[in-house]
C-alpha cells in the first residue's frame, strides 16, 4: 500500500501558511505591480492615475537605473565567484589532516553568524579614514605614505564593500562543502590510488563530482543574496560616492522613500524580479544540461 | 621525493596560518575596540594593545537609565529577542502541517510549495512599499508583532522548504501502521512524525532565529522607537551618527554578535547538515 492509496484531503492543513503567505507576500506583490503603472506617491498627497506603460518606458532611458543594475550584475559576478572559489578551496585545504585544521574549523563559523550589520560596521571602522585598522596597519608596514579614504573614493568604495562581504559570506561555501567532503567515502579514495590515480586524477574524477551538488546549493543561495543586496551597502555607503555603490535595491528604495515616487519605484522593482526569475531560469537551464 | 613532500606540507601550515589570520582578524579587531578607551582609538597610528582594559561602552550599552543609550539599547535587545522568537514560533506553527501535507499527499499542491520556494529569490523592495502602505493604514508600525509577522515573508518558505525535505526522510511505512490502527491525521503528525522530526526542527529553529535576529531593511523601514525597534536599526544608527566614540559602535557590535556566534559555534555541525540535507536532495 503506497501513501497515495490512503484516501483524505488534508489540504485544509496549508490554509494557515497559504494565508500568512498570501497577506506578505501574494498580496503586497500584486500591489507592487498595480503602483507600477501608476505614479503614486509614498504618502498619497495625490490621488494616482494610471499612466500604463510609461514608467516601464522611462525605467529603459533611466541611466541611474540601469547603472544600478549594473552595479549589481557586478557586485554578484565578482561576490559569488570569488566566494566560492575562496571557499572550496579553503574547505578543501582544512579537510586536510593537519595540526590545527580542526581549530580552524571550528572558527570558520564566525564569519557566516556575525550579523550582516555588525559586519558592515565592522569594515567600517576598519576602513576609517583617519583611525582606521587597514591605514594605520597599510602606514606601518610603509605600504602607504598617505591615509587613504576607502569608502569615499569613487574607485575603491565598491571594492571594499565586496571585500567585506566576502570575508562574511564565503565561510557559508566553506561549510557546505566541508559537510559534503566529509562524507566523501574514505574507500573510494583507497581505491583509486590502488589504481594509481594520482591526487589531481583523484581530485577531478572522485573529489569534484562528489562536491557539485553541495557547492550547486551554495551557489544558489549566495546568487540569490547577492543579486538582492541592500543592507551591508546601505549601512557602508549609502550607495555612495558619486552612486557608484548603488545597486538595483538601493536605488529602487530611494527612489520609493526618499523621493516617495512609489509608482516609478514600483515598476523599477517589477524589471528586476523579471531579472532575477530569468538568471533563475537560465541557471536552471544549465543544470539540468549539465545533468544529461 | 620526500624533500617534495615536506615542501607541500610546508606551503598547507602556510595557507592555514593565513587562512586563521584572515578569519580572525576583523572580529578580534572589533572585540579590542571595545575594550579599548575612545581616546585610544584616536591615535594616529593606531595602538594595537590597548594600555588598560577599558569597559565602560560596555556599561553604556547595559545600564539603564531614562533616556540613555543604554535604555535604549536594552529594548533594541529586548525586541530583537521578541520579534526573532514569535517569528519562528508563528512560521513553525503553520509550516509544519503544510510541510506534512506537501510531503505525504504531493500533486498539485506542490505548486504551493514551488511558490514560496520562488519567494524567496524576490526582492524585498519588490514588496516593501505596499507593506509599508499596509501597515501605516492598520496603525501597525513600530509593533514587533506586526515586524515578525512581515519576517515570515523570508522565514516561511525557508521553513517549509527544509521541513519538507526532512518530513520526506521519515519512513512512511511507521504512519502506514498507525492508520491501520485507526489514527487520524492528528495522531499521525503528533504522535509519529514530530519525535522523529525534532532534531530537524531545532536545527530549522535555529537557522530562522539566526535569520531574524539579522534582518535589517524591514525593521529600518518598520520601526522608529524604542517599542519596536531592533538591535541592528540600533546599531547602524549609532554607527551612522557623526560621534566618535568608536569603542561604544564596536561594543553594540560584539553584544549583537554574541548570540549568533555562540549559537553557531555550539550547532555547526547540526547547522549545516540541516542546510545541506535541504537542498542536495531535490
Amino acid at each position: 500500500m503506497s501513501y497515495k492509496q490512503i484516501k483524505g484531503s488534508y489540504s485544509f492543513l496549508t490554509i494557515p501558511m497559504i494565508l500568512i503567505m498570501g497577506m506578505v507576500i501574494g498580496w503586497p506583490l500584486i500591489q507592487t505591480f498595480i503602483f507600477s503603472f501608476t505614479d503614486a506617491d509614498l504618502l498619497g498627497i495625490t490621488k494616482p492615475s494610471f499612466v500604463g506603460l510609461s514608467n516601464f518606458l522611462d525605467a529603459f532611458q533611466n541611466r541611474g537605473f540601469l547603472n544600478s543594475l549594473k552595479i549589481s550584475g557586478i557586485f554578484a559576478v565578482v561576490v559569488v565567484s570569488v566566494e566560492v572559489i575562496l571557499g572550496t578551496s579553503v574547505a578543501l585545504l582544512v579537510n586536510q589532516p593537519l595540526v590545527g585544521s580542526k581549530v580552524v574549523r571550528v572558527f570558520l563559523i564566525l564569519p557566516w553568524a556575525v550579523p550582516t550589520i555588525v559586519n558592515a560596521i565592522m569594515w567600517r571602522l576598519i576602513y576609517n579614514p583617519e583611525y582606521g585598522a587597514l591605514n594605520s596597519l597599510l602606514y606601518q608596514l610603509g605600504l602607504i605614505d598617505k591615509y587613504v579614504s576607502w569608502l569615499s573614493s569613487a574607485d575603491k568604495a565598491l571594492w571594499a564593500i565586496i571585500f567585506a562581504d566576502i570575508w562574511k559570506n564565503f565561510s557559508l561555501v566553506t561549510l557546505i562543502v566541508l559537510a559534503s567532503l566529509q562524507s566523501l567515502p574514505e574507500s573510494q579514495v583507497e581505491a583509486a590510488k590502488i589504481d594509481g590515480a594520482n591526487s589531481w586524477q583523484r581530485f577531478f574524477y572522485i573529489t569534484m563530482p562528489h562536491i557539485i551538488p553541495s557547492l550547486q546549493v551554495a551557489m544558489v543561495l549566495r546568487i540569490i543574496e547577492a543579486v538582492k543586496v541592500f543592507d551591508i551597502i546601505y549601512v557602508m555607503t549609502k550607495g555612495g560616492p558619486a552612486n557608484k555603490t548603488r545597486t538595483g535595491s538601493i536605488f529602487i528604495y530611494q527612489e520609493a522613500f526618499t523621493n516617495s515616487r512609489i509608482g516609478a519605484g514600483s515598476s523599477f522593482a517589477i524589471i528586476m524580479v523579471a531579472f532575477i526569475i530569468l538568471l533563475i531560469l537560465v541557471y536552471m537551464r544549465t543544470l539540468s544540461q549539465q545533468k544529461r | 621525493m620526500k624533500k617534495k613532500f615536506k615542501f607541500s606540507m610546508l606551503l598547507k601550515y602556510f595557507a592555514l596560518i593565513i587562512l586563521f589570520i584572515y578569519i580572525i582578524s576583523p572580529f578580534l579587531w572589533l572585540l579590542i575596540m571595545s575594550i579599548s578607551s575612545s581616546a585610544e582609538l584616536t591615535l594616529k597610528p593606531l595602538r594595537w594593545i590597548p594600555e588598560k582594559i577599558d569597559f565602560s561602552a560596555f556599561k553604556e550599552l547595559l545600564v539603564m537609565g531614562l533616556n540613555t543609550r543604554g535604555e535604549l539599547f536594552l529594548y533594541a535587545l529586548r525586541n530583537s529577542l521578541v520579534t526573532a522568537l514569535t517569528t519562528v514560533l508563528l512560521s513553525m506553527l503553520v509550516t509544519i502541517p503544510a510541510a506534512w501535507v506537501f510531503s505525504r499527499y504531493s500533486g498539485k499542491k506542490n505548486v504551493i510549495l514551488s511558490l514560496a520556494i520562488f519567494t524567496f529569490m524576490l526582492p524585498p523592495v519588490a514588496y516593501c512599499i505596499p507593506l509599508y502602505k499596509m501597515l501605516v493604514r492598520f496603525d501597525l508600525m513600530d509593533k514587533s508583532l506586526a515586524l515578525a509577522v512581515v519576517y515570515c515573508t523570508f522565514v516561511l518558505p525557508f521553513c517549509v522548504w527544509l521541513i519538507k525535505s526532512s518530513i520526506d526522510a521519515i519512513p512512511y511505512e511507521l504512519e502506514e501502521a498507525a492508520v491501520i490502527d485507526g489514527a487520524g491525521f492528528l495522531q499521525r503528525i503528533i504522535q509519529i512524525v514530530m519525535p522523529l522530526l525534532l532534531p530537524a526542527l531545532g536545527t530549522v529553529a535555529l537557522m530562522s532565529l539566526i535569520m531574524a535576529w539579522d534582518e535589517y531593511f524591514y525593521a529600518m523601514l518598520f520601526t522608529n522607537s524604542k517599542s519596536a525597534i531592533t538591535l541592528p536599526v540600533v546599531i547602524a544608527n549609532l554607527a551612522s551618527g557623526r560621534q566618535s566614540n568608536y569603542n561604544l559602535i564596536a561594543a553594540g557590535g560584539v553584544l549583537a554578535s554574541a548570540p549568533p556566534v555562540i549559537i553557531g559555534m555550539l550547532f555547526q555541525k547540526t547547522l549545516i547538515k540541516g542546510l545541506v540535507s535541504g537542498g542536495v536532495k531535490e
